[in-house]
């Protein structure tokens, strides 16, 4: 494990009289992207309201950069970005506007805003009032006000949910690049395939407690019980297939005789170990 | 939201977000206040110098003009707008996003009440010039003094309704009654003695007195007004730092 910047230990909360996150444990390294994954209601968003300081736990703890999430303040919040589903912008200001006003308050010198501008596609975009940008823009737009100060560790809550796919791939581009420059990124998400996708480790919320815990790899392995094939030939026949000798035999002679058009393992995903696990899909 | 206790405030912070807050008040929804009030005590001016027809008689029109005119800006502009703004930045959700982005409460407080402040007291002296209204040097120190404080305290009452406000609708809505009895109060005070006293006990009444004090050549205010004054200072500063401690601002 790198240098730990966040670590969840036994993390409760509770609302009037029920718990919506119930004994959670998680670390998240230097460099790692660690996935809350869950339905609505899983407490993936109460979990990123304790860790940046919004919400206190009603028991267990929890650390960011070393500082317990009750005892957050302003110089945490200099080193850590946020992207929420209740994230706003200044539709009133223009793009380049928008940072510069964050830029100021974050002390990050003004000419790395057209870098971040032309990093995310909005440079073309940046005279223009960020009210006027399509609901994509404006995400990606939050997203460079997240990242314009280099936090070491960006939550990030749901933030490709309701975008179109292109934007959606073009948001996952740059987690991935700013893993690769050491960023700690926490992200709660709903799709199965983003978080496949991005995750190092993925922890399955569901009513508040974590059912699984790990890399998305070592979770749909350890459900894959049912090992079987999926086949489809050349003259268009689908089959699946159980893992035995017989269909190594088979698939063989298929090979030999260039009858084969697609093969698939059948290791279950995401979405289909969080059905097993608690009966419920990731809507 | 959490509540913060008093922490330092950073100037560059300050001197960002007062910037930002400032340029806001020149837009659509909020520069309509300071032009009604500017416009309406132009208009009454001018009604009122029709009606009273030779210099002697301008004196004490154009004063009462200019005492509503301040009255309608403090109000108006003190407390709907300081309201309004804050309820804005809940609706449109950037006040949380400020909130987790290194801002301290007091930052945000100081940040949003100075562009207020300045406006409202750049329209009062405005207005000044508009009825011609004759001033000596004291009187003009008084009068930037009284509507000064006055200003503070509609902005700091603005803030505290802009806690509860969660949009600009609802912000509007909660704000017109206490505006309202802010202004009319003091406008009417010469019609009753019961409204002449209740009067005398609201910042609007003290600062609208002040007005008539100056067209009279009398005292400009008296130990009672600085104190009722200083005392609703540091009441409303006090309660807002209440629900702040209790509810940051967004209850």
């Amino acid at each position: 494990m790198n240098q730990e910047y966040i670590s969840i230990r036994h993390l409760s909360k509770k609302f009037d009289r029920s718990f919506v996150l119930k004994d959670v444990n998680a670390v998240l390294g230097k460099g790692e992207i660690l996935g809350f994954l869950g339905p609505s209601g899983a407490g993936k968003t109460t979990t990123i309201k304790i860790l940046t300081g919004q919400l206190r736990p009603t028991s267990g703890e929890a650390e960011v950069l070393g500082i317990p999430c009750d005892r957050i303040d302003e110089r945490i919040y200099e080193q850590i970005g946020i992207v929420t589903d209740t994230s706003g912008v200044y539709e009133r200001m223009t793009v380049y506007d928008n940072l510069k006003y964050f830029a100021r308050l974050l002390n990050v010198p003004l000419d790395r805003i057209d870098p971040m501008l032309k990093r995310i596609g909005l440079y073309e975009h940046r005279k223009k009032p960020a009210g006027k940008l399509s609901k994509g823009q404006t995400q990606r737009l939050i997203l460079a006000r997240a990242i314009l100060h280099r936090p070491k560790v960006l939550f990030l809550d749901e933030p490709t949910s309701g975008l179109d796919p292109s934007t959606a791939l073009e948001i996952h581009s740059l987690l991935l690049e700013l893993k690769k420059e050491g960023m700690a990124i926490f992200l709660t998400t709903h799709n199965m395939d983003e978080a496949t996708k991005l995750c190092d480790h993925v922890a399955l919320l569901n009513e508040g407690v974590i059912v699984e815990y790990g890399s998305p790899e070592e979770i749909c392995l350890k459900y894959n019980r049912i090992k079987r094939y999926r086949v489809q030939l050349t003259d268009g026949t689908k089959l699946t297939l159980s893992q035995d000798p017989d269909t190594a035999g088979r698939i063989m002679i298929w090979m030999k005789e260039n009858r084969i058009e697609t093969l698939h393992s059948c290791e279950p995903t995401l979405e289909t170990v969080f059905l097993e696990v608690t009966g419920r899909e990731l809507k | 939201m959490k509540a913060i206790t008093l922490k330092p405030v950073h100037l560059r912070k300050l001197a960002a977000i007062t910037e930002v807050k400032g340029k806001a008040l020149f837009s659509k929804n909020f520069i309509i206040m300071p032009v009604f009030s500017i416009g309406f005590t132009f208009l009454m001016d001018l009604i009122y110098g029709n009606v009273a027809g030779n210099a002697f008689n301008k004196v004490p029109m154009s004063a009462y003009a200019l005492a509503i005119g301040t009255l309608m800006n403090i109000s108006m502009m003190g407390i709907y707008v300081a309201a309004a703004t804050l309820a804005e930045e809940k609706e449109k959700n950037t006040l949380r996003t400020l909130m987790t982005s290194s801002v301290n409460g007091l930052e945000f407080f100081l940040g949003s009440l100075i562009p207020v402040v300045l406006m409202t007291v750049a329209v009062n002296v405005i207005c000044v010039f508009i009825v011609r209204l004759p001033m000596t040097p004291v009187q003009w120190a008084g009068y930037l003094a009284v509507t000064t404080v006055s200003a503070v305290i509609a902005t700091v009452v603005g803030m505290i309704f802009g806690i509860f406000a969660k949009n600009q609708v609802s912000a509007s809505t909660i704000t017109t009654p206490g505006i309202l009895i802010l202004m009319m109060v003091p406008m009417f005070s010469g019609l009753n003695e019961t409204l002449e006293k209740i009067s005398g006990c609201f910042f609007t009444g003290i600062t609208f007195d002040l007005v008539a004090n100056i067209k009279n050549g009398s005292s400009l205010i008296d130990t009672r007004g600085i104190l009722i004054l200083a005392a609703e200072l540091i009441l409303s500063a006090a309660l807002f730092l209440f629900l702040y401690r209790k509810n940051g601002f967004e209850r």
